[in-house]
């Protein structure tokens, strides 16, 4: 019978998409890694080089700027929203029409076009006529006259805002299925007891999310290291190349310098920081899993 | 009884959390109804005009033509991607293939590639297949990324779904094919709905292949942000406008999934 190979067949499809659209694109650009291309002198892969672009990397100032300023924005991002979603979960949780509606429109940032969020926060902050920019002034006279966008602290500090009021949103919907797979019971056990609100979250619910925080704050860190949509519209980099990302930078040599060859070796490397997470991920899953069951 | 001051508390912050999250859209689509001279003014007391709309779908901005480009590449990512997902999720789902394990997660490993990697060998294939800044070279890049996810969706969708109906209709001497199609895809359709939309808006957002792989003829919305920005500055009124239009059907649509969309979106990251 034919029904044995069936599954397979079933697979099949999927599997040419996935090859032919990610695997052979790694391989390829693996490969191209190792050469010296520089697309404005030449239409064809020059020789190649060994690891001579990766050494470059290692010793060039733009490149190690970029690791930093990833560093920075992945970690404040990532606490930020992790600590947020929790919060914002733990509010929503309860049932009313105001929770109701909170609940809905929450699902609006994360509908929105990452670029268009960069576009709109750049109005919202100019100095001459950005709403929050004045609103701000208008409330706190230190912050009157601030060039948001202009200083380098405050461009990062805007960028992170940008991304957190993005994913803060399918962060907490995460949070809420998790929140409704733990029982009741003890929680509600505790409470009879006399227990404060404060006691019960930290000492009973939070006990019991570490896995689902957990998955939350991995998932959060792939993001932000692929975030890439707002630093074009938002800050382009800037001021000089304060927010000047990992993927911004692989963009720039490869797109703005053409240099196909170094370009490879640095996807590599930020792909090779998102694969070593990812596996971290999975063990800690699967350790978390034999806990639970344990 | 809850003390009166939480009660209070609580609702204070559902109303800041609502004006946080709907602030910048709300101002968005108060600018767009702007004239240029209100637009950098931040007065409420302006006289609405739909001037905006029309100047964007003139020369020489032609939204009409970004909008043409991001409905086509994004349906036919959708048609593209969702069959061969619903499949493939199927399998992984019902059947216990050798290397089933291993396979599922080469699947979902590639959802942890920087898309970066992924644009670089493909802007250099394209080009010397002649196919830069065509729509079928924006809809092979969306595959990449749509695809894995939608495989993931789908199958938390359908392990959700009882497996006796389809058994009873084997014993009844149903192919399993028929089966899958009278029997599953059915029961699977509001989850299957979930992902496609869901992949359409993953596609209709999409930034950084667009910006890389289109100049001129297959620019979508996203990318047609930018071009707002011009020698005279940035034209806010215009942008707002432009952003109306990428949010509007993408707004509709997250609104009528959420509640699936929710649950889609833990079942598989939490199980």
């Amino acid at each position: 019978m034919k029904d044995r190979l069936l599954p397979y067949w079933l697979l099949i499809p999927a599997f040419i998409i996935v090859l032919a659209t990610t695997i052979y694109p790694l391989a390829y650009s693996f490969i191209t890694s190792f050469r010296d291309w520089d697309l404005t002198e030449s239409r064809r892969p020059g020789g190649f080089v060994g690891v001579e672009n990766y050494a470059y990397a290692a010793s060039e100032s733009a490149f190690l700027n970029s690791l930093w300023v990833t560093t920075v924005f992945v970690v404040t991002s990532v606490i930020l929203t992790v600590i947020l979603a929790v919060a914002l979960a733990l509010l929503l949780r309860r049932t009313g029409p105001m929770h109701t509606f909170t609940r809905i429109i929450l699902i609006l940032p994360f509908a929105m076009s990452p670029a268009l969020i960069g576009v709109s926060y750049r109005f919202m902050f100019n100095p001459e006529f950005g709403v929050l920019a004045q609103g701000l002034g208008a409330v706190f006279p230190a912050l009157q006259g601030v060039p948001w966008l202009a200083d380098p602290l405050l461009a990062m500090g805007i960028l992170v805002l940008t991304d957190v009021w993005h994913w803060t949103p399918y962060m907490t919907f995460m949070c809420l299925g998790g929140l409704a797979s733990i029982p009741r019971e003890t929680e509600e056990a505790a409470r009879i007891d006399g227990a404060s609100n404060l006691r019960i979250i930290f000492g009973i619910i939070l006990p019991q999310m570490r896995g689902v925080i957990l998955v939350m704050a991995v998932l959060k860190t792939i993001f932000a290291l692929k975030m890439f949509d707002q630093v074009v519209t938002l800050t382009g980099g800037g001021p000089g190349t304060s927010t000047e990302t990992l993927a911004y930078f692989i963009f720039n040599v490869g797109f703005r310098w053409f240099d196909m060859g170094y370009a490879s070796a640095l996807a590599w490397i930020l792909t090779a920081i998102m694969m070593f997470i990812s596996i971290w991920y999975v063990r800690m899953l699967l350790s978390e899993r034999k806990m639970a069951t344990a | 009884m809850r003390k009166p001051f939480l009660y209070l508390a609580e609702r204070a912050l559902l109303v800041l959390i609502s004006v946080v999250v709907l602030f910048p859209i709300a101002w968005m689509f108060l600018t767009a109804f702007k004239q240029p001279r209100d637009a950098y003014s931040l007065s409420l007391n302006f006289e609405p005009t739909l001037q905006n709309f029309v100047t964007v779908f003139s020369d020489p901005w032609n939204l009409g033509s970004m909008v043409l480009n991001s409905v086509v590449v994004a349906t036919v990512t959708v048609v593209i991607a969702v069959p061969c997902a619903a499949l493939a999720a199927y399998s992984f789902s019902r059947f216990r293939v050798k290397g089933r394990k291993f396979l599922f997660f080469l699947i979902l490993s590639t959802q942890f590639i920087p898309a970066v990697v992924i644009v670089l060998p493909f802007f250099l294939m394209f080009r010397q297949l002649d196919l830069l800044d065509t729509r079928i070279a924006l809809i092979i890049v969306n595959l990449a990324i749509v695809t894995p996810f939608v495989i993931w969706m789908i199958k938390g969708f359908i392990d959700a779904i009882p497996t006796d109906s389809e058994e009873a209709a084997m014993i009844d001497g149903a192919s399993r094919l028929r089966v899958i199609k009278d029997i599953v895809m059915p029961m699977a359709a509001p989850g299957i709905l979930t992902s496609s939309i869901f992949c359409f808006i993953l596609t209709w957002n999409e930034f950084l292949f667009a910006l890389i792989l289109s100049r001129r003829d297959a620019v979508t919305l996203p990318v047609g942000l930018v071009s707002f920005r011009t020698e005279r500055g940035d034209l806010w009124e215009l942008m707002s406008a432009a952003g109306v239009m990428i949010t509007v059907p993408i707004f509709i649509m997250a609104l009528f999934i959420q509640k699936h969309f929710t649950r889609g979106m833990t079942a598989g990251a939490v199980k």
